[in-house]
């Protein structure tokens, strides 16, 4: 590891006085070393505007490492889905990922098979089955296999194949809705295991005002037609209520967290509802 | 009808003939940089940010870390002899990675164990190349 034996030699030839003051500082391997402080208002550089919406993954296994969530409190059984429009069965699609995700913690396997072929029922719907048949496939056997790891990966590649072919076929927007569906789902889900037990760190999982300014400046520039969407109107509604609730990580505090239960909840209800 | 083979002809003499490289050849290269990760633990994700930048000129993105994770940041680009990086900064705008590397060839990466849950800033910078924009895609894996 050339890495380590840069180090290495560095701290043997500066001694233990430099070498405890680079302990703290980051390992950096053959370049000039980066500004340690940069203006963040003023930034050296263009925005990209895409953004990576973390998934739930990322955060229950944060989770998991906080405690042992009881996950199949948190598995909701998922019903035959229900085929609104296309808006809403996007949401869904994305809502309905998120939950193989929770079944993939708590370990179900036929849950995550029957999970596995509702995806592939709404992306159907949506005229994007193409681009998951193998991923269904692939997550039913592994299920069988209980190739946990595995399962991870196909959710994850299931929701990228489905926004990229939604993409292709000029419908950005609804693949915007894939993932705010998952993220909606995967807040509730979030906000169940910290009720439970609260604690800060578990709390400030919660702490994402970034993501929320990006998922409400997508609804702000969604068409018309989408706006008018009873189902992404309630979204769109409900959402800024959750960003003053986030704005500091050391501020989410338990009546916060209820409070982003009660509004995830609502808005995962509406998006499975007939009614909408 | 001569006059335009000709020309057609001229033209190919001139213009040097290039293979239309995409996103995904530099996607491929940060995926390469993952695989020894992948061993460790690490799930990459699907996701992924790509573009083509002059040399010198910064791309910032903007993403959500989980404290209680290890995130590496994997960057990629196909055109040869180019020098990538990638480093990682914390919503004050402190360096906050805890180790990068840039010296193989088409990579570069960063490692991050987040001291807070919240916003980061992935500075992707072309630091030398031969092409007028070089390709770049950036990968994510955490554990």
């Amino acid at each position: 590891m050339r890495l380590f034996s840069l180090y290495q030699k560095f701290r043997a030839a500066t001694g233990l006085v430099l070498a405890v003051t680079l302990g703290a500082a980051p390992l950096v391997a053959n370049e000039e070393a980066p500004p340690r402080k940069i203006d963040i208002a003023t930034l050296p550089a263009t925005m990209v505007d895409d953004v990576v919406v973390p998934v739930p993954t990322e955060v229950f296994g944060v989770l998991d490492k906080l405690g042992s969530p009881n996950w199949h409190a948190v598995l909701r059984k998922v019903e035959n889905p229900n085929l609104g429009d296309r808006a809403q069965v996007a949401l869904l699609l994305g809502s309905v990922i998120a939950e193989g995700f929770i079944a993939v913690e708590a370990q179900d396997p036929e849950e995550v098979k029957e999970i596995g072929r509702h995806v592939l029922t709404l992306a159907k719907a949506i005229g994007v089955s193409k681009a998951v048949i193998s991923r269904t496939s692939s997550i039913i056997e592994a299920a069988d296999q209980r190739n946990w790891t595995k399962i991870r990966v196909e959710f994850d590649g299931a929701s990228h194949d489905v926004k990229q072919a939604m993409i292709e076929l000029k419908d950005e927007q609804l693949a915007q809705l894939v993932s705010l569906g998952g993220w909606l789902r995967g807040t509730e889900a979030l906000t169940t295991v910290v009720q439970k037990n609260y604690s800060k760190d578990g709390a400030e999982l919660l702490h994402q005002p970034a993501l929320l300014d990006h998922f409400q400046r997508q609804l702000d520039n969604m068409d018309s037609r989408l706006k008018r969407n009873r189902v992404v109107k309630q979204v769109r509604s409900r959402l800024p209520e959750i960003r003053p609730l986030i704005e500091k990580p050391d501020a989410v505090t338990s009546e916060r967290v209820d409070k982003i239960h009660a509004i995830t909840t609502e808005l995962v209800k509406v998006i499975g509802s007939k009614d909408s | 009808m001569k006059t335009i083979a000709c020309l057609v002809l001229a033209l190919l003499c001139v213009v040097p003939l290039r293979v239309h490289a995409t996103i995904d050849d530099a996607l491929s290269f940060a995926l390469e940089a993952a695989s020894p990760y992948v061993k460790e633990g690490f799930t990459v994700r699907e996701d992924y940010w790509g573009g083509d930048l002059p040399v010198k000129q910064k791309k910032a993105i903007v993403h959500q870390l989980f404290k209680g994770n290890e995130y590496w940041f994997w960057l990629g680009t196909d055109t040869e002899n180019a020098k990538v990086t990638v480093h990682i900064y914390d919503s004050e705008g402190n360096l906050a990675e805890a180790e990068s590397w840039s010296d193989k060839p088409h990579m570069a990466a960063a490692r991050i164990v987040p001291k807070a849950t919240g916003s980061y800033y992935l500075i992707v910078e072309i630091k030398r190349s031969s092409e007028e924009r070089t390709r770049w895609a950036l990968a994510y894996g955490f554990r």
